[in-house]
């Protein structure tokens, strides 16, 4: 009997220890590359003043591509922004940002009433626009994402872009789970600015 | 020992083993990390580099270690399905006029693949808290009733062993009142747990043991009944091992170590409430849980034997 206890102590020990190498593997796993820095640009946002490239730097950003009279993908993209929007409210570090691809008609005022509508009440989450030729160079050889045959041809992924001012990682802005990871991947990004 | 004996332990220890792994899955949060199911990214075998991703599937999903994490514990779910079919194929091939033994292996059986599917539902549904207490529960089950079966064939091969011991008659109540209440504690503990993951989501930032503090009433409930349990069992304890004439080897150890899994699921238990929410204990938490259960039911099929031989 002493034996069989010896033995099983000896099992339970080892499992504790393969669970607990598994464990932190797993915690150590989320680690994502830095893909490329965000060039330099100098937009405006809903309330007429601007935003560049600089406004990116102690801040963790989370990015899209939208244009307010989109009826396809936006709505969604926008309403799972929101849900991040209200999660990380208490959190300073963390801002949004949705840049227009249909400046001819999202002006200042349209950004700002579209702001409004979906219930954004602070500089948390700002709306950008421009000339339509500085946001499609942006879009095509900043964040390598197609910009062909806009507004309707836009991405539908949001860019997860670091303190330092760099993309980090694209997430499907319509998929449930990928927004997960993102929510995952958002607090490990602020968590390492913190510390 | 037989054949069959030795599957009917084998795919037992196996299935315990596999709620470990199951365990792992939850608290390193890699119940995602294939999104698809059976396959993994579109492959048997779950890709080691981004290029093998097929073009309809999120890049960002991608994190190799959560992949195998997860693939594992569907790998190993297959061997423990193939594991009770032998020993259902022995049971019934050698056993087929003992159709307690049959049954069960068929229940085991059916229930093993009606857990593969819950996995799927799992990854379809994105992790539903419901799913995945639902995934544990017929695990317990599944476990149970096979220790159930190697209990009996135990008993087939050593019909004398429960024959001098007698425990006293009028626990059934007791035994039921356990079991019903260990399971409800299970479930209790996992909604602990979705509503930790929950509170997560919307609160990302605060850690987990605040978060617990701000869990309302599940965890007093998780506390108050375990507070019942570990009554409960010290009253089954006297019962088979004070107050019965000579009780099995089997019947003290296995009372014994109840009781003294509850102490250990008490003290884990404070740790997890009081001190940090550690995914190592929480696992073994989880696990020693289901020992307990299947110790429970040992408890119960040998205090019924010996019963038999008295009426």
């Amino acid at each position: 009997m002493n034996k069989f206890v010896y033995y099983f102590l000896l099992v339970i020990i080892i499992l504790a220890l393969g669970a607990n190498w598994v464990i932190e593997k797993a915690n150590s796993s989320y680690d994502f590359p830095l893909l490329r820095p965000v060039p330099e640009f100098s937009f405006y946002n809903q309330y007429g003043k601007s935003f560049s490239d600089q406004d990116l730097k102690q801040k963790i950003t989370i990015l899209d591509f939208m244009f307010t009279s989109c009826t396809g993908p936006c709505p969604l993209m926008s309403l799972n922004m929101y849900k991040l929007y209200q999660r990380f409210d208490d959190v300073k570090e963390v801002q949004f940002v949705s840049i227009t691809v249909d400046p001819q008609v999202d002006d200042k005022n349209k950004l700002s009433e579209y702001a409004d509508l979906i219930g954004v009440n602070d500089e948390r989450w700002q709306f950008l626009w421009s000339d339509i030729s500085s946001i499609k160079d942006l879009k095509k050889n900043g964040f390598m994402l197609f910009s062909d045959n806009l507004p309707e041809g836009h991405a539908i992924k949001f860019a997860l872009i670091d303190q330092g001012g760099n993309i980090r990682k694209y997430y499907d802005g319509t998929d449930d789970a990928s927004q997960e990871i993102l929510r995952k991947d958002i607090a490990k990004l602020v968590r390492d600015l913190r510390s | 020992m037989n054949l069959f004996r030795t599957f009917t332990i084998l795919s037992t220890v196996l299935t315990y083993l596999l709620i470990f792994i199951g365990g792992m899955v939850r608290v390193s949060g890699a119940g995602m990390g294939c999104p698809d199911w059976p396959r993994c990214f579109g492959r048997w075998i779950p890709p080691t580099s981004l290029d093998q991703l097929p073009d309809y599937i999120d890049p960002a999903k991608f994190n190799i270690v959560l992949a195998w994490i997860e693939y594992c514990n569907r790998l190993f779910g297959a061997l423990v399905g193939l594991t009770i079919a032998i020993t259902l194929y022995l049971g019934i091939k050698y056993y087929s006029q003992f159709p307690r033994i049959k049954w069960t292996l068929i229940i085991a059986f059916f229930l093993t693949l009606f857990e593969g599917w819950l996995g799927a539902v799992l990854v379809d549904t994105i992790l539903n808290p419901i799913t995945i207490t639902l995934h544990l529960f017929f695990a317990l089950i599944i476990v149970m009733l096979l220790l159930y079966a190697s209990q009996e064939a135990y008993y087939l091969d050593n019909p004398k062993a429960e024959k001098k011991s007698k425990y006293p008659h009028n626990m059934q109540l007791l035994f039921f009142i356990m079991a019903l209440a260990l399971l409800v504690e299970v479930v209790l503990g996992t909604e602990i747990r979705g509503g930790l993951e929950m509170m997560r989501k919307e609160n990302p930032m605060i850690e987990s043991q605040f978060l617990l503090k701000m869990l309302g009433p599940f965890k007093y409930a998780h506390s108050i009944l375990g507070f019942l349990i570990t009554i409960l069992s010290l009253f089954i304890w006297n019962g088979l091992v004070r107050k019965s004439s000579n009780p099995t080897p089997l019947m003290v150890q296995t009372s014994t170590a109840i009781v003294l899994l509850i102490f250990v699921q008490i003290i884990s238990g404070e740790i997890l409430v009081f001190l940090e929410v550690i995914p190592l204990i929480q696992l073994f938490h989880l696990w020693i849980a289901s020992w307990i259960l299947g110790l429970v039911s040992v408890q119960y099929v040998a205090w019924q034997k010996s019963s038999l031989n008295y009426e």
